[in-house]
Order: C-alpha cells, then structure tokens, then sequence
C-alpha cells in the first residue's frame, strides 16, 4: 500500500501517518519528493483499512501496490533514485549525466590495472571495473587473483581517485570485498542467490545486480527487492543480455528491457553491450542502442592488450577503441535527454 | 622542529583525543542497551502478571515515532535514527521472548 500525502504535509501528520502504520505492525518508508511525500507500507496489507487512513490529516491518496516488489516499484519513490558511488566527490548513477564504468574484465596485475584505468579515465569513464572473484565457466581456468585484485584496486582507486566496481560471488567474502571497493557487483549467474542478496543488503555500499541470463524482468526486480528489504537501498540494475536460440551472439541484449524497467522501478538501470555480444565489434552499436532506449549508463571491458587478456578477451576493446566509443556516443546521448563527462581534448590520444 | 611538523602533531594528538571520547561514549551506549534489554525483561514479566500479550506494536510504533521526533530536533537524519530504534525493539522483544520461555520451563 502507498499512502500519497497532500503537498505542505506536517512532519507532525507524517509521524502520526507513520504510528498508524507501524502500529498495526506493518513497516513506512518515506520518499520526499519536490513536490509530494510518498510513505510505503511493507507488511501483511490485510491489516491496513483503506477507509482509516483516508481520513487521518495530511493524506491525500491510498493506492494498492498490485505488484509483487515493493521498495523497488516505481510506485514507492517519489522520483528517479540517483545512486552515489565513492567517498568524496564520487560520481553518481541515474542523474542526467551517463555513468559509464570501463575496465578489464579481470584484474590481472598492477601495470595492466594501472594503465586501463588511466585510459579508461582520460576517455571519459566515472568508474573502474574489475573482476577480482572470477565466476568461471569451468573451474580449471584462471579464477582471479581474489584479494591481492582487490587490494590492486583500492590502489588504483588512490591513484585515479576512480571509483570501483567488483564483483562478490561468496556471502562470506560480502564485507572483504565491500572493505575495498566502492560498488558491489553481483553477477548473472548469482542474480538468485538469495543468501548472497540477503548480505549486500546489509552493507552500506551500492549494489550493481545483474541480470540472469535466462530471469525475466520481474525475477530481476525481486532480486532487488530481496537486497531492498534489508535495509540497502541502493540497487543498480543492469541488463547484460539473455540466453536465447541464436547462437550468432554470445547472449541477446533486451533492449526492450531498458524502458520497461525505467517504467517499473525507480532504480538505475545500466546495460553491460561487452557481455551482451560476447564480441568487441558488437560493444559500440549495442552500446549506442542502450543508450538511445534510455539506459542510465555502461559497463563496458576494456583491456590494454585483448588478445592476451586472461578471460573474455574476444569482447574487451582496446583503450582506443573505448575512446572512439566514448566520442561516437555523445550524439546518442544527447538525443537521448542525457550528457556525457567533460573530456580533456583528446586525452589519452597519441598526437 | 618546524611548524609544519608541530602542527602536525599537535592534529594528532587531538585525534587521539577525540577517538577516546568516542570509545568511552560507545561504552556507555552499550551500558545503556544494556539497561534497555533490562528493563524491557521487567515490562515482560509485569505484561504477563497482568495477562496482556507481550507484543505490543501501537506502543513500539510510539516509540519509535517519539524517536524520530527527537531526532529531527537534534538535527539527525531521521530514517536512520528510526531504524536504530526498530533494531533495538527487536532487541527488546527477543528479550522478552526469552523471559517468557524461562518462566515457562521454570
């Protein structure tokens, strides 16, 4: 249930609102908006009588959430929710200006992390991403370098005062891994271990949930719920792309998906075109579709060195190709509504 | 020695003394806990000789309301406040919990 309270709401009419809730058991959530505040109720809703919370002063509207996720439903906030990543000035996800994360898909040393990021940066990128747990395929390839990758990244973060994005695959690695980086990643294969979601929602850092590679858009949005309803509310979503008959690509980026869930939730939706392809000339036109359908941003791999990189070297692009991405994207995004990092001119580009 | 250097430590020293201000304040905030469970232990057993139900959501839905009051007051951010209280009820309530299963295996 959503109580919409009247514009100029009292915080003494807010609070009372709020003991008439709880008081029946149930839990408020409070979103202020410009213009009107939106308290959500969580909780067995039979409890909860329409007629009575008409008549109590400040509310305007009671509205039924027919949908199966609340704290992520559109319906429960105000407003678009704009994510902050990183102490400080950070960057933020879901604001006009697109968040785009870049980097390897595995940290593999300190130079090449070094190196990418520094060209990830002077292209324009807000972010650094990198693996440090690796989920593989088979087990008895490369795994990462776990918590020396981890450490790799909070220097380079020093050094660039980048942001950084990794992935958590183990419940019991959730605080090491926050300890370090800025962003947690959950990855598609784990987008329903509801255990591991259980954890990130009792951090006090973002959250980049992916979505599975055969969930629908609803298992995505109840993934987010599972992390909400423990107190994180900060859920980045990102579509990556589904599993589909066609074998010409490695998944099938829905773009479809990228409005519907902007219409759906308030959450940031980013789209990952590196893994959607599974191919590095496919990353700029799913990249620029992404952005065209109203994608918050990109996570995008790039490597110094694609053809040795020790997994998914077939889909990072090279740190000149990432520029050239970055410059051809502008026009997307400014059809799109959206604006784009300042760049230094020519930055990172040989002369 | 330089000013630079003075200055330097003279920072320290007042981290020193601000970070042991807070350890002592942590101390007596957990004594307080403490004393909260205590007590809420207490309103168990009176709720029980009375034949009331032990769970009481109006009144923890007051209190907590009472809290983010004070809160705005004092200039805190509110919700968070409010979820300290929700944590510390149900720290209240498991207590209470207990009580009763001790008396009735007693």
């Amino acid at each position: 249930m959503i109580i919409v309270t009247r514009p100029g709401v009292t915080d003494a009419e807010l609070d009372r609102i709020r003991e008439h809730v709880e008081g029946l058991g149930l839990r408020t959530h409070l979103s202020r908006g410009e213009r009107r505040t939106i308290i959500g109720c969580i909780g067995d809703e039979s409890l909860l009588e329409e007629a009575a919370l008409r008549i109590l002063p400040g509310v305007e509207q009671v509205l039924p959430v027919l949908k199966p996720y609340k704290l992520a439903s559109r319906e429960f906030s105000a407003g678009p929710t704009v994510i902050r990543v990183g102490d400080g000035a950070g960057t933020r996800v879901g604001a006009r200006e697109l968040a785009v994360v870049a980097g390897p898909c595995s940290v593999e040393n300190r130079e090449m992390l070094r190196e990418t990021a520094r060209a990830v940066q002077a292209a324009g990128a807000g972010m650094l991403r990198g693996g440090a747990f690796k989920p593989r395929t088979s087990p008895y390839v490369f795994q990462g370098l776990k918590e020396e990758g981890l450490r790799l990244l909070r220097e380079v973060r020093a050094e660039t005062g980048l942001p950084t994005v990794s992935e958590v695959m183990d419940p019991r690695h959730v605080d090491l891994v926050a300890e370090h980086v800025d962003v947690l990643q959950v990855g598609a294969r784990n987008m329903q271990n509801f255990t591991l979601l259980s954890e990130l929602g009792r951090v006090q850092r973002p959250v980049l949930l992916k979505r599975g590679l055969s969930a629908t858009i609803k298992e995505l949005l109840m993934a987010a719920e599972y992390i909400m309803s423990q107190g994180n509310r900060d859920v980045i979503l990102c579509e990556r792309g589904i599993r589909t008959y066609e074998t010409a690509t490695r998944n099938t980026l829905d773009v479809a998906a990228i409005p519907v869930l902007k219409a759906e939730t308030h959450l940031p939706v980013l789209v990952d075109p590196s893994h959607a392809g599974g191919r590095a000339d496919l990353v700029a036109p799913l990249a620029f579709a992404a952005v065209a359908a109203g994608a918050d941003g990109l996570i995008v791999e790039v490597h110094p060195c694609p053809e040795q990189a020790l997994s998914d070297g077939d889909q990072s692009l090279t740190p000149a190709a990432f520029a050239e991405l970055m410059r051809r994207l502008r026009p997307f995004a400014e059809a799109a509504g959206r604006t784009m990092a300042e760049v230094a001119a020519l930055a990172g580009v040989a002369a | 020695m330089s000013a630079g250097r003075e200055a330097e430590t003279a920072a320290f020293a007042e981290l020193e003394r601000l970070r042991t201000a807070i350890e002592e304040l942590d101390r007596r905030l957990v004594e307080l806990i403490a004393e909260r469970v205590r007590l809420a232990r207490e309103v168990g057993v009176a709720k029980r000789a009375g034949g009331r139900p032990t769970l009481d959501p109006s009144r923890e839905a007051a209190v907590v309301r009472r809290a983010g009051a004070l809160a705005r007051e004092a200039g805190l951010a509110e919700e968070d406040v409010r979820d300290i209280f929700w944590h510390l009820i149900g720290l209240s309530r498991r207590a209470q919990a207990q009580g009763a299963r001790d008396e009735r295996d007693a």
